[in-house]
């Protein structure tokens, strides 16, 4: 067996500076290991809560059969979504970037767009949809089997986190040096060995970057295993909670973190740094020939089913519903703006805090500056009605007065929950910096921060964008943590279509699901109009 | 501009009138001498105290200032009584917060005396129990204790039942019919919903709530453990029992009547009522057992926080929600039951008297939950 460092410190490249003991570096270090404790604060509580539960049946509780099962079905569920992910985001990725499919950008846009969506929102429409008795069932008399268990939550949450997997692979493919696979060609290797032997390697990092973020939605996802029946450690862990059980939940929520931190470990060791920067050259692209339109009816079926579908069932219920009315779910545009100014937010403050951990650990690779990342990654994988309740605990205990004034813990919330999204785009993009740009600023005399200003922080903009992008879609979608820190009166978009699945009122939750897709939409835009720095 | 200068004559008024009921609070004495009572069992009626008959809102004092509401209850529950009393008092603020009864009785422990809560509205009595055992309750007004009965409250009067409903068998009509059976073919005891070969594969109930916990532990003070969990054994074995995380889910499936759904579940009569009100032709139906737990009457209701920033109209509050208007509200919009025992029930369910419920005390929910949690852990009903 290798030794754990080797897995944490396999990193390829090292950059000159890193080599040498300097101030910029110490400050950085402190900096990224403040903002990993504070992200890894709320764990803390989880040890104390969990530490409260009687020995005997803490140990009782780790070895039932139950936790058994419970473990088992996570795992398999996580395994399963990890691997369609990656089957189906790859090659879209490879589509849409290496070959002459037409209109590039549009089926891009398709691709990437599920992300978007909610993927309790998706459980709705799906269940709704399929088994005899359902949508298509009464529309079309065809009886579609129904969708639930095991391989439902799989087949639902994997149609809607694969553009985790597909926007890092993409990013990856368009940041490489193609001509390397030309240079392949040439030496008689065929395409798909070409693909394996070249182009592999060097995304990747992109995959595994993708892939860990399906893994840790996979896992950390409520709603939709709820939605389908199975017995998740989500579920379990609410289920202990709902017999105000809190110490237990901690304890399998650690247990949780346990699993999350050995995947994160192994990570560690598939996703190393390899070299992605150097030459921008395009290479040769793909000629699908006939093969553009089966290419491009897979990519559109898959929209009708992730995008259309879910929007028309809920315009239908809008068109088609009657009842009495409610008033606190009907709409308003204040719950649009304060979606937007949440999301805008968390944005901005995971970014900030993604800086210093993600330039450390892509600028010096020691030990310390991967485990300072790697423990900003905990946070995604805990249900948020865990990291909730931590920061409810945490939230009265530093800042009474604070509490639930204003929106200041229920953003921090959301960059507990979501900063590595945040770390791994900026930290991709400082990994693709030359050093030699870097060098040359310095022997032009600016000093570390103007050069930081000047070169690097242009340089890593895009990652920067990027990163801001993910997690204003991701704090749109969030739910839990928002219906327990909300400030008195700030409904999001969210908030009221759980309110109005709740009162079993589908009709109220389809103005405020479909704004949801719309303004999530617009913002994917803007993600992948930033590629544009990256190709040209 | 008429309408302009209407509602500046409005707010002018309300803040004159706000400001005379300080001035009148100053007067009154009874209290800490800066015009406060430290507690809303020290708080004096604003106007008349409510009692068992049917007070109403106009004999009690106006509302005006600040509520904060941790509400359990959806907001289509909870909203007619809020909405009315909202624009009822020009002053009265109400902050109001939604999210599952169960996480807030969490959150409030966590939160200790920080809670910006000065009432919680709870789906049902555990969740109450619960916050009383760990001493996150204060004691409620004597009146308020003395207008409910015994057995929908606290013994202590730490919170109170404010509107109350019924177990039921909820059940597809059509699908029902199909097998050949009419509502008179469904039994009226719970138990043989455990046994009857008919109900195999078509039954189902949603285990993780705290209505349905309650249900297991009136079962056990009724009819004993080892019938309970022979009970439960025989949903899950025998019965092949289909478990929803959410009473909505469940009715929705009900609802949907297709080859895989349930045709007849167990649950609370208003998921029913839901349906049919956002279609009234809906196949769904409720019936009800027969004086055991099947058909337990629990109620919904309040609790107060140990800090509340003004204790008198927290009080005032709690009286307007026991009132005759605050009852009736609950019972047209909800079809719930009113606690008071002056005000008569009228609905589209059957009167209290004839579903027949099992007389059980809903303080004796003091049970540790975990029992109840651990015996169906130990049973396999769980999702």
């Amino acid at each position: 067996m290798r030794p754990l460092t080797r897995y944490l410190d396999s990193a390829g490249r090292r950059l000159p500076e890193s080599s040498r003991f300097d101030q910029s570096a110490v400050v950085l270090a402190l900096l990224s290991g403040l903002i990993a404790f504070l992200v890894v604060s709320p764990m803390f509580w989880l040890l104390w809560q969990a530490g409260t539960v009687d020995p005997v049946r803490a140990y009782g509780l780790l070895v039932s059969s139950q936790t058994a099962s419970v473990t088992l079905n996570s795992l398999v569920l996580m395994g399963i979504v990890t691997a369609c992910s990656i089957l189906l985001g790859v090659p879209l990725a490879v589509l849409t970037t290496r070959t002459d499919l037409p209109y590039p950008r549009f089926w891009t846009v398709v691709a990437a767009l599920p992300l978007v969506i909610p993927s309790y929102i998706g459980a709705i429409a799906f269940v709704a949809m399929f088994g005899s008795g359902g949508e298509i069932d009464s529309l079309l008399g065809v009886t579609i089997p129904r969708i639930d268990g095991l391989r439902g939550a799989a087949f639902v949450i994997t149609l809607y986190t694969y553009p985790y997997v597909f926007l890092t692979t993409r990013a990856a493919l368009l940041s490489m040096d193609s001509s390397l696979v030309d240079a392949a060609r040439t030496l008689n290797h065929g395409r798909l060995g070409a693909f394996r032997r070249v182009t592999l390697p060097q995304i990747r990092p992109g995959i595994a970057a993708g892939a860990l973020l399906a893994a840790m939605y996979a896992v950390s996802d409520f709603g939709t295993p709820a939605f389908m029946q199975v017995s998740v450690f989500t579920s379990t862990i609410y289920w202990e909670f709902r017999g105000f059980a809190v110490e237990y939940a901690a304890l399998l929520a650690l247990q949780l973190i346990a699993i999350v931190a050995v995947i994160l470990v192994i990570e560690a060791g598939i996703g190393r740094d390899e070299d992605a920067s150097g030459g921008t050259g395009r290479g040769t692209t793909i000629r699908l020939g006939f093969w553009k339109w089966p290419a491009m009816g897979s990519i559109a079926a898959l929209g009708v089913l992730t995008l259309v579908v879910p929007v028309a069932i809920f315009t239908r219920w809008l068109l088609v519903s009657q009842g009495d009315p409610i008033p606190s779910l009907e709409f308003q545009w204040e719950f649009a703006y304060n979606s937007v100014y949440l999301a805008l937010l968390a944005a901005l403050a995971a970014v900030s805090f993604a800086l210093p951990v993600a330039y450390y650990s892509g600028r010096y690779n020691s030990l310390l500056s991967r485990v300072f990342e790697r423990a900003t990654y905990l946070g995604f994988a805990v249900p948020g009605v865990v990291i909730g309740l931590a920061l409810v605990f945490l939230g009265t205990r530093t800042l009474p007065s604070l509490y639930r004034q204003g929106v200041w813990l229920l953003v921090f919330a959301y960059v507990v929950r979501f900063l590595p999204q945040a770390v791994g785009t900026v930290r991709s993009s400082v990994l693709q910096i030359d050093a030699r740009t870097v060098e040359a600023a310095s022997t032009l005399n600016a000093g570390r921060l103007e050069t930081f200003r000047r070169v690097t922080l242009p340089l890593i903009a895009p990652g920067v964008v990027v990163g801001a992008a993910l997690v204003f879609l991701t704090t749109m979608k969030e739910l839990p943590m928002t219906l327990m820190l909300q400030p008195a009166g700030m409904d999001t978009l969210v908030i009221i279509i759980w309110g109005a699945q709740n009162a079993l009122a589908y009709r109220f939750a389809a103005i405020p699901a479909l704004l949801l897709i719309l303004i999530s939409g617009l913002s994917m835009l803007l993600l992948l109009r930033q590629e544009g720095y990256d190709v040209s | 501009m008429a309408n302009d200068t209407r509602r500046r004559f409005l707010v002018t008024t309300g803040v004159a009138a706000s400001g005379f009921a300080g001035l009148a609070g100053c007067l009154g004495g009874s209290d800490d001498g800066n015009g406060n009572p430290s507690s809303i069992a020290d708080a004096e009626p604003l106007g008349s105290p409510v009692d068992s008959s049917a007070v109403s809102w106009d004999d009690l004092g106006d509302l005006e200032g600040e509520v904060t509401i941790y509400s359990g209850r959806t907001r289509e529950q909870i909203d007619p009584v809020f909405v009315e009393l909202d624009e009822r008092y020009e002053n009265l603020d109400l902050n109001l917060f939604h999210d599952d009864n169960d996480v807030y009785v969490n959150q409030i422990l966590q939160e200790g005396d920080a809670t910006p809560a000065d009432l919680m509205y709870s789906q049902d009595p555990g969740a109450l129990g619960e916050l009383e055992r760990n001493d996150a309750l204060q004691a409620l007004p004597q009146d308020v204790v003395d207008a409910v009965p015994e057995s929908y409250r606290d013994p202590d009067g730490y919170w109170t039942g404010v509107t109350g409903r019924v177990r039921s068998i909820i059940y597809h009509t059509e699908r029902w019919a199909d097998l050949g059976y009419d509502a008179d073919d469904l039994p009226t005891n719970i138990f043989e919903y455990a046994t009857d070969e008919r109900f195999q594969d078509i039954i189902s109930t949603r285990p993780n709530s705290g209505t349905f916990r309650g249900f297991i532990q009136a079962m056990v003070e009724l009819e004993g453990e080892e019938a309970t969990r022979e009970w439960v054994r025989g949903m899950v074995t025998d019965q092949n029992v289909q478990l929803f995380s959410g009473g909505s889910n469940q009715a929705a499936a009900i609802d949907l009547g297709g080859d895989g759904d349930p045709i007849v579940g167990l649950g609370n009569s208003y998921y029913a009522a839901r349906i049919l009100d956002e279609d009234p032709d809906a196949p769904i139906d409720v019936a009800f057992t027969e004086n055991d737990p099947g058909c337990l009457f629990s109620v919904a209701g309040v609790g107060v926080m140990n800090e509340v920033d003004d204790p008198e109209l927290v009080a005032e509050f709690v009286r307007h929600l026991l009132a005759a208007e605050g009852q009736e509200f609950m019972m047209d919009a909800n079809g719930e039951y009113p606690v008071v025992e002056g005000i008569d029930y009228v609905g589209d369910l059957p009167n209290l008297e004839d579903i027949n419920p099992p007389s059980f005390d809903l303080s004796s929910f003091d049970m540790d939950l975990r029992e109840a949690q651990d015996l169906l852990n130990e049973e396999g009903m769980t999702v």
